[in-house]
């Protein structure tokens, strides 16, 4: 079983025509079953209420409306067909203060260009399996700002686990308490006169 | 000690209401996904686009051109953030559209002024001589043809650029932050 992705519509807003062209010719590739287009926020907006498309594409940079302004627009004007519409936003910016910036005006997704087939193809994922929450406050209107955090930082439990020793700090951390533990044993065996395998006690002296 | 749990009992502050819209495109698509077969053929149809990315990089080269020539007319009463939105914009759509019509190296190159201007909170003549320096080696990128990564050449002219980049911090160690340059060393 596929997708049906033909069942839905998606806006692109976006003022490079050779951009606008090819984000389009890949959503029908993937099967989408209306794609429509518009060259700057303001027509992006008519477009949407005019059809009302279950996600919408934009760039960021156009004018005389950005895709930032456009957003907005969606998310809080009364005309809006549905401001809880997925907004995907395309940019050049990958900056993390940009990414915040979209986030605050009410994007969903952020996509950054230039992006491959499976880029997009991700983002469409995201919003059709994860669709966030909406938030309502005084100051804000989207879709909820937070994320679960996914733990992708080094391992820092309990040793000797099975993804420690995919860790090559934790790996030279070893061995070098391995040679430590070699050279007192060495020391000791060598100040009692006893061979490899030779039992013997520690003395409190010996633990340094 | 415990303090106080009167913290407990305070009014809330902020009123934000959750809302969870039906999840109305899952419900007309699907599940399932798409076949690896689709991605291939979009991928495909990316890879093969035969756009001229020419006539477009020149109108943002010449926008880059422009906001570097504005800038450095009114280097001392412009207005410091739109002097370097002025660079930065078309910097940026080089960024995004090289890397979509054959021209990674052009990506590459306009990436490291997107974050050059993205960091520098002062413009002076040598924060304009270096985006200089990135305009014509962009501009010889494009004028030259040169698709794909450029090679060695390429990485020649990245690391170029780069060590640029790197003069310009060290001798200006406080730029981010609106510094005062560091004359000791040389630029």
């Amino acid at each position: 079983m596929a997708y049906e992705l033909h069942k839905i519509s998606v806006l692109v807003v976006e003022d490079n025509q050779p951009m606008l062209d090819i984000t389009k010719s890949l959503l029908l590739t993937f099967g989408i079953g209306h794609v429509v287009g518009a060259q700057n926020g303001e027509q992006g907006f008519d477009r949407f209420c005019e059809y009302n498309n279950d996600i919408i594409i934009a760039d960021w940079m156009m004018k005389p409306m950005d895709g930032i302004s456009f957003t907005r627009l969606v998310r809080n004007d009364a005309q809006s067909p549905n401001p809880y519409v997925p907004i995907i936003l395309m940019t050049g910016f990958s900056e993390r203060r940009r990414v915040i910036q979209a986030r605050d005006a009410g994007v969903t997704e952020f996509l950054v260009k230039p992006f491959n087939a499976k880029d997009l193809y991700r983002r469409l994922v995201q919003v059709i399996e994860r669709p966030r929450q909406f938030v309502r406050a005084p100051d804000f209107f989207g879709p909820d700002r937070r994320r679960k955090r996914v733990h992708t930082g080094r391992y820092e439990g309990p040793f000797r686990r099975d993804a420690d020793m995919q860790n090559p700090e934790i790996l030279k951390m070893m061995r070098q308490q391995q040679m430590a533990a070699h050279d007192t044993l060495d020391r000791i065996r060598k100040r009692e006169g006893l061979n490899k395998g030779d039992k013997f006690d520690l003395s409190p002296q010996d633990d340094r | 000690m415990i303090s106080d749990p009167k913290h407990y009992k305070q009014k809330q502050r902020r009123k934000a209401e959750y809302i969870k819209p039906p999840n109305l495109l899952k419900a007309k698509v699907g599940s399932g996904g798409l076949s690896d077969n689709i991605l291939a053929k979009a991928q495909a149809l990316l890879e093969n686009n035969s756009v001229d990315f020419q006539p477009l990089a020149e109108l943002y080269l010449n926008s880059l051109f422009g906001g570097i020539e504005r800038t450095r007319k009114d280097l001392k009463n412009g207005e410091t953030e739109f002097q370097i939105a002025s660079m930065l914009y078309p910097a940026m759509q080089l960024k995004a559209n090289g890397g979509m019509f054959h021209y990674p190296l052009v990506t590459t190159i306009a990436d490291r002024l997107v974050q050059f201007l993205e960091v520098i909170e002062l413009v002076d003549d040598n924060a304009i001589e270096i985006v200089l320096a990135f305009h014509t080696t962009l501009r010889a990128v494009i004028m030259g043809k040169i698709q794909g990564d450029g090679g060695t050449h390429g990485a020649d002219l990245i690391a170029a650029l780069d060590q640029a980049c790197m003069r310009f911090f060290e001798r200006y160690p406080d730029h981010k932050v609106g510094g005062q340059p560091d004359h000791s060393s040389s630029f």
